[in-house]
């Protein structure tokens, strides 16, 4: 029942939200600061983790996020509530990437970086592997790595589908939600970039590391 | 039904996401038990996928997380200020917008307003729709017959006109008295050489000077009887 109120909006219409997020977004109206809290504290890890595959670069990551975030705030009362709180914020940092990268490849790419790039910044692992020796641990830490220079070689369209399939975990709906497209497109884009990574690791693997996926 | 490689591998998503239909999915299967190759690509894949997931989040970093802290406080006192109303906080948006676009061009925009009623309150009463002579000697009708019961003094039905054409400048160049009704004809004849001119000031119609031929309308004053 508290469900099926919770699912109508103030226009009476039929809405996406689950009662966790109708509640939130109420609370985000009405200027509740817990709501605020709540929002930050539910998304602006998986928001900022995404951007930075999309991206790969943390600064521009941090830039694009805070963008996301201030159009998610300023954008909570026009919300028409037709998509899952989750999608309509994924929604909101993909196309906020998106003009990222089309104005970085317009403006920035002839700029060097003045200072030198900091091998911490770009660390791709925090929490060691609790596999039974240092070995394996760094052998996992390697193959991550691999899989992350991989993932940066593949097309942003098709990179785009794989993170949110592959490491955000959404559903195929949600992703075509998010990106606007049709299920079979993101179909589509999910079977190109799995393929396109494939290669990617294939051609990077020598024999030693040949069982790395594992 | 056997299926080809092309056709397998298209379904490989599908397949390792757990998303293939029943009857698809046992073709798939079908093929895979006979084809080591797609078998060997369906396995790379499924590995993939499952690295992919235990690739660990990205941490934030602690200054983002202050930012973020930052831009939720502000967001939130705008809306508290605005009390939630979207017509509001639009209000507000756009007030701010042209205030800030119009606080270069306030002084520039003030004193040119102030000088345009100036100049304005100067000249718009010199502006007149009429023809109107002030004091002239010349004692002339402007527009119909004046009386005066008092004075037992009235104008004359007979007119004398007066002939003149007037250059740019305001000057004479030619004039003549003509006397169509022959009612003064003879007092003229002996004044003609005494008629004296008053300086006729340029005359104004809708503020512009007027030359050329004017007639003038003199309509004399007589005793009433």
């Amino acid at each position: 029942m508290a469900d099926s109120i919770a699912k109508l909006s103030i226009t009476g219409s039929q809405s996406s939200l689950s009662a966790e997020d109708a509640r939130l977004l109420r609370g985000l109206r009405a200027g509740i600061e817990s709501a605020y809290e709540e929002l930050l504290a539910r998304y602006q890890q998986p928001v900022y983790s995404m951007v930075y595959r999309l991206l790969g670069d943390q600064n521009d990551a941090c830039d694009v996020v805070q963008e996301v975030f201030l159009k998610v705030f300023r954008s909570v009362g026009s919300f028409q509530e037709r998509s899952s709180l989750r999608t309509w914020i994924y929604r909101i940092a993909v196309n906020e990437a998106h003009n990222h990268r089309r104005w970085f490849s317009r403006h920035r790419k002839n700029e060097v970086a003045i200072e030198p790039e900091n091998e911490e910044q770009r660390s791709y692992g925090v929490t060691p592997d609790p596999g039974p020796s240092p070995f394996d641990w760094t052998r996992n830490r390697e193959t991550r790595a691999l899989i992350e220079q991989a993932l940066d070689e593949v097309s942003p369209v098709f990179r785009t589908a794989v993170v949110l399939r592959d490491i955000e975990d959404l559903s195929y709906e949600e992703i075509a939600d998010i990106l606007q497209v049709s299920l079979g497109t993101v179909k589509s884009r999910i079977l190109r970039g799995r393929e396109a990574l494939r290669r990617a690791l294939t051609q990077r693997l020598d024999p030693g590391l040949s069982e790395a996926f594992v | 039904m056997s299926i080809s490689c092309h056709t397998a591998k298209r379904h490989s998503a599908d397949y390792v996401d757990g998303r293939l239909r029943a009857d698809r999915r046992f073709n798939v299967v079908a093929h895979l038990h006979d084809c080591e190759e797609c078998a060997t690509y369906f396995e790379q894949i499924s590995q993939l996928r499952a690295a992919l997931k235990a690739v660990p989040e990205k941490p934030i970093p602690q200054r983002l997380e202050t930012s973020l802290q930052i831009i939720a406080s502000r967001q939130r006192a705008e809306v508290l200020a605005t009390r939630g109303s979207h017509w509001k906080a639009t209000w507000d948006k756009w007030k701010f917008r042209v205030n800030e676009l119009m606080k270069p061009l306030a002084i520039p925009a003030t004193g040119g307003l102030l000088s345009s009623l100036l100049l304005f309150g100067t000249f718009v009463f010199t502006i007149s729709t009429t023809t109107r002579l002030v004091g002239y000697e010349v004692p002339v009708a402007y527009s119909s017959r004046s009386e005066a019961t008092l004075i037992p003094l009235e104008l004359g039905s007979h007119a004398v006109f007066l002939n003149m054409s007037i250059d740019s400048n305001g000057r004479i160049g030619d004039y003549a008295v003509s006397d169509p009704d022959c009612k003064y004809s003879a007092d003229l004849e002996a004044q003609r050489t005494n008629i004296s001119m008053p300086s006729i000031p340029t005359v104004f119609a809708v503020a512009q000077p007027i030359s050329g031929d004017i007639e003038i309308r003199f309509l004399p004053l007589a005793f009433r009887p």
